[in-house]
Order: structure tokens, then C-alpha cells, then sequence
């Protein structure tokens, strides 16, 4: 018979109950399963010594140091929407609210008519800094006026790649080399164009500043009852997911944002809502500090919980985002209109390869 | 992988079963117990609201406290290989069969788990710390037979880099 395989004779040294009789008996037999028996013996047993722990670890103040942690994170959660909610806030906050809009007025271009104007279209990702404060903070998006969900983006499952490509009209990513601890086929998400139209409202804002003890600076001419669109998608993601803990891949791909507006003058609608009060001035900088060409889209980084870096893929700039606590890692860049990100619980070089390796 | 519930009721039971597990899977890797207990602090606040099942709470532990402290291993790996080219000659390393393991062959060990791949690594690691060829396959999603090979080629490996360095002196 054939000599059972390295990984047999290794699963021989300390589990050998898990290995077949068939193997065992001819391991018994064959010298040169036997020299390979030892090898493994003596490898596991040297790497067994190079990995000693020492003494076990104090466990009861182990504990209170955990009970503690834990004691002052639920007092921080008392004391801040919980996580969801601040989610949700963070998707209807004025910051991500003016950050968008602010990146479709950097395009800055003649005042429109009143036909639907694009005025931004996203060629690169950059990150802004933004603290959790900064967004629990705020009043959310409806002090500054209405926002109308336009199109659903419907996001559900799918059979296979393919039929995510017929469903988005996108080339679906293909991931050549897993890195390791994901394995197996993906499941496949899309999701179709979605459009949100946000008309802003000086006298809500009025209101909501003066609540707030704050005074609204008077809106300039046009942008009361200004309206902008903004639409991403489709997009189509494939989720490697696992058990026990071990890490979860995903690769997205998504039509990038757009904007369109309704005509008013841009600069100056631009560099009021970057003026209105409680969005913070180091933010506001940030954001003026893009160039005006309304190609950027900011991409808001929670300061407390992440880095970011600036990498290359495919010869496009690439954001590189990394939690501060090393488990999560995700790496996204533009190239032609499309958005492409890669993300999972794995670091930064892994996320890198991973996007690198790409087949369409 | 934070959670986003309550803090588990169990939590206290589950921590003072699994955690010298998990320190000694974060001590493997990083061959250092303040790192390891920091490893395992930050891998039951992480678990405290999660609802992964008792049952395979430890597993999901011990995957979490291999993933992230091989993550604080890679994130200071330039920062010890400067180190190593700055520390000029080294001592001499008695034989790896000895009982006694140097500082200098303990940071060794770790440069070599880093530069394994991570799946090699966090299965020697996983194994290492007690965990059966099924609960290993579980974690990685690997076939039961496949663990062997993954473990073995890993423990080649860092037993290269330990004769290396031992013949070289």
C-alpha cells in the first residue's frame, strides 16, 4: 500500500486514536514510516519546548480586571446611543449628511437650471477623521431638512456569481488565492441602484439650531428648498463567512456614488454647510482641504477605532483602514466609476493581497 | 467581532474556564505573558456580547486570541527585526532539546510563527494549546486529515529556524 501521507504520521505522535488501523499497521511495518514517525516526534517535541507558557495566569485577577473593562463599557454605552442606533445616526447624521454634500458642491461648477445636474462623480476615496463624539453629538439629518428615499436598493441573495453579474450588469470579483482560515465558496449579496433625494430647509434648520442653543448663519440665495440626489449601486458582494470565530471575508463591488442637484450656487452652498454649527472645525477642514474638482468622496473614519493608509492596487490609491485592536482590516479603492473594497478579519497585508489577487 | 448586546450572563462562568486557555494560546504566539494577558482581555470584552453558543465558546476563544495576537506579532514585526539587526552578536543557544529556552531563542521562534502562513500558524498554535484535530478542522475549516499536514509543515518550519541558528553557532 501507499506510505500514509506527513499530516498521518504527524496526527500518529498525539492522536493516534483519530488515524486508521490500515495506517498504523503499515507505520509499524515500514522504516521509512517509522524515520518520518520520529521526525515528527522530534519536531512537535522541540516546538512543544520553544512554546512553553510557564505558570498558568492569575485567574481571579484576571477576572476583575475583565469585570472592571467591562463595568466601564457598559457606563460609556449608558451614556451614548447604543451601537445600532448610532449606526443608524451615523447614516442620518449631518456629518456624513454634509459630507456628502459638500463633496457633490465641491465640483463647484455654474449654477445649474432646473433640470438635474450631475455634479459630482466619485474617481477617488479619502478618508476624513471622525470622532464618535462628532457623531453623537449632532442633530440628525432631519434638522436640516427632508430626505426622500428615491430607489430601493433591495439588497438579497443570489445563487453564484453569475447570477450576481446578470443581476448587476458588474463584473464580479474573483478571489484567487483565500487567505488563510477562509475557505470554502462565498455567498453572494446584490443589491440594485439606490437614490436618496435630500431637500434642505433653512427654517427647520433654524429651529433645530436655535434648540440647540445655537444661531443659524442666514442661508445664502437658493438654497432654501435646494434639492441634491444622491445615488450608489448597483452592487454585488461575496461573503465568505465561518464558524468558531475564525475570520470572515468580503469583497464588494458597487457602482460609485454620484450626485445630482437642482442648481444653486455651489461654492457658496458648499462652504455654508461647511459653516452651520456643530459640525466641527477640524472635520470642516478636512473637508475643505479636498480639491474642488467634485471627485473625491470622503470617506468619514472613526478616529478612536481605526487607522488609515494609503496604499496602491491595481495602480489606483487605495485607502487601507485598520481597526486600532488589529482584527479587522479592509482596503478600498476606485477605479472607472466603480468602487471595489475588501474587508474581513484579517490584516492589513492579507486584506492587500487578497485585493492584489483579484480576477475579473 | 464586537458584539452588540447585553453582556452575557455566563460570562463569568465561561471566563474563568477558558481563560488560561486563552492566555497560553496568546503566550505561544507571542512568547510573552503581559502581552498575552492583554490579548485575552481584549478577546472577552470582544466576546461579552456576542451570543456564540456556550458550548462553543471555547474554540471561538481561543481562534480570536490566535488571530489577534498574531496580528500585535505581525504589527511589531519591523519593529523587531530592527531590533535584531541592531543587537549586533548573539549569545549562544544551547541545544533546542535543552529544557531551557533563551530570550533570544523565544524572539526567534515568534520572528519565524510570523512569517508563517497564517493558517499554518494559528492551526500549530490552536494545536499546541490542547485543542483536538476536529476542533482545529472546525476553526479553519479545514478536513480533519488536512490538520496533520498543516501542523507538521508549520513545526518544520520553526524547527529549521531553531537548528539553523544553533548550527550557526
Amino acid at each position: 500500500m501507499r506510505h500514509p501521507t506527513e499530516g498521518t504520521l504527524r496526527r500518529l505522535v498525539d492522536e493516534p486514536a483519530g488515524v486508521a488501523d490500515a495506517d498504523r499497521e503499515h507505520v509499524a511495518g515500514c522504516p521509512a514510516c517509522l524515520s518520518g514517525l520520529a521526525a515528527a516526534q522530534r519536531d512537535a517535541a522541540a516546538v512543544s519546548t520553544a512554546l512553553d507558557t510557564g505558570t498558568p495566569p492569575d485567574v481571579d485577577a484576571a477576572w476583575s480586571r475583565l469585570a472592571h473593562a467591562v463595568a466601564v463599557d457598559e457606563r460609556r454605552r449608558a451614556a451614548a446611543p447604543a451601537p445600532a442606533r448610532r449606526w443608524r445616526n451615523r447614516l442620518r447624521s449631518p456629518v456624513v449628511a454634509v459630507v456628502g454634500v459638500a463633496a457633490l458642491l465641491a465640483g463647484g461648477g455654474a449654477a445649474a437650471a432646473a433640470d438635474w445636474l450631475q455634479v459630482f462623480r466619485t474617481e477617488q476615496i479619502a478618508p476624513v477623521s471622525v470622532t464618535q463624539a462628532d457623531l453623537v453629538a449632532l442633530p440628525d439629518l432631519s434638522a436640516y431638512g427632508t430626505a426622500q428615499v428615491v430607489e430601493e436598493p433591495d439588497v438579497r441573495g443570489v445563487a453564484d456569481a453569475a447570477a450576481a453579474g446578470e443581476a448587476t450588469g458588474l463584473g464580479v470579483p474573483r478571489v484567487t488565492d483565500l487567505p488563510g482560515g477562509v475557505s470554502g465558496d462565498p455567498a453572494y449579496q446584490v443589491g440594485n441602484r439606490a437614490t436618496v433625494e435630500f431637500t434642505f430647509s433653512a427654517e427647520r434648520a433654524a429651529e433645530a439650531a436655535s434648540a440647540a442653543g445655537e444661531t443659524l448663519p442666514p442661508p445664502p440665495a437658493g438654497l432654501d428648498g435646494g434639492r441634491f440626489r444622491l445615488s450608489a449601486g448597483p452592487g454585488v458582494a461575496a461573503v465568505w463567512t465561518s464558524g468558531s470565530g475564525a475570520p470572515g471575508l468580503v469583497v464588494a463591488r458597487v457602482v460609485a456614488p454620484t450626485a445630482e442637484s437642482s442648481g444653486i450656487p455651489f461654492a457658496t452652498a458648499r462652504e455654508y454647510l461647511l459653516s452651520l454649527p456643530g459640525l466641527p472645525e477640524d472635520l470642516a477642514a478636512q473637508l475643505r482641504s479636498f480639491a474642488g474638482d467634485g471627485t473625491t468622496l470622503p470617506l468619514p473614519v472613526p478616529a478612536g477605532l481605526a487607522t488609515s493608509s494609503v496604499e496602491e492596487v491595481d495602480g489606483a490609491p487605495a485607502t487601507v483602514l485598520t481597526s486600532r485592536d488589529g482584527s479587522v482590516a479592509g482596503v478600498v479603492w476606485v477605479t472607472d466609476g466603480v468602487v471595489t473594497a475588501v474587508a474581513g478579519s484579517l490584516d492589513a497585508d492579507e486584506v492587500l493581497a487578497v485585493a492584489r489577487g483579484l480576477q475579473e | 467581532m464586537s458584539g452588540r448586546g447585553a453582556v452575557r450572563a455566563d460570562l463569568e462562568q465561561v471566563f474563568r474556564t477558558a481563560y488560561p486557555r486563552v492566555v497560553a494560546v496568546a503566550t505561544r504566539v507571542l512568547g510573552s505573558r503581559d502581552g498575552a494577558e492583554d490579548v485575552a482581555q481584549e478577546v472577552f470584552l470582544s466576546f461579552a456580547r456576542t451570543a456564540v453558543p456556550a458550548g462553543e465558546a471555547p474554540a471561538w476563544l481561543s481562534v480570536a486570541a490566535a488571530h489577534t495576537a498574531l496580528n500585535h506579532l505581525r504589527s511589531g514585526r519591523r519593529r523587531a527585526s530592527r531590533e535584531e539587526s541592531a543587537a549586533g552578536p548573539d549569545p549562544t543557544v544551547p541545544d533546542v532539546a535543552d529544557d531551557v529556552v533563551t530570550l533570544d531563542e523565544r524572539r526567534r521562534v515568534r520572528a519565524a510563527l510570523a512569517r508563517l502562513p497564517r493558517r499554518q500558524a494559528v492551526a500549530l498554535v490552536l494545536r499546541h494549546s490542547g485543542l483536538s484535530y476536529a476542533e482545529v478542522a472546525a476553526a479553519l475549516d479545514l478536513s480533519p486529515g488536512s490538520v496533520g499536514t498543516t501542523v507538521r509543515r508549520a513545526e518544520s518550519a520553526l524547527r529549521e529556524e531553531l537548528s539553523r541558528h544553533a548550527s550557526s553557532h
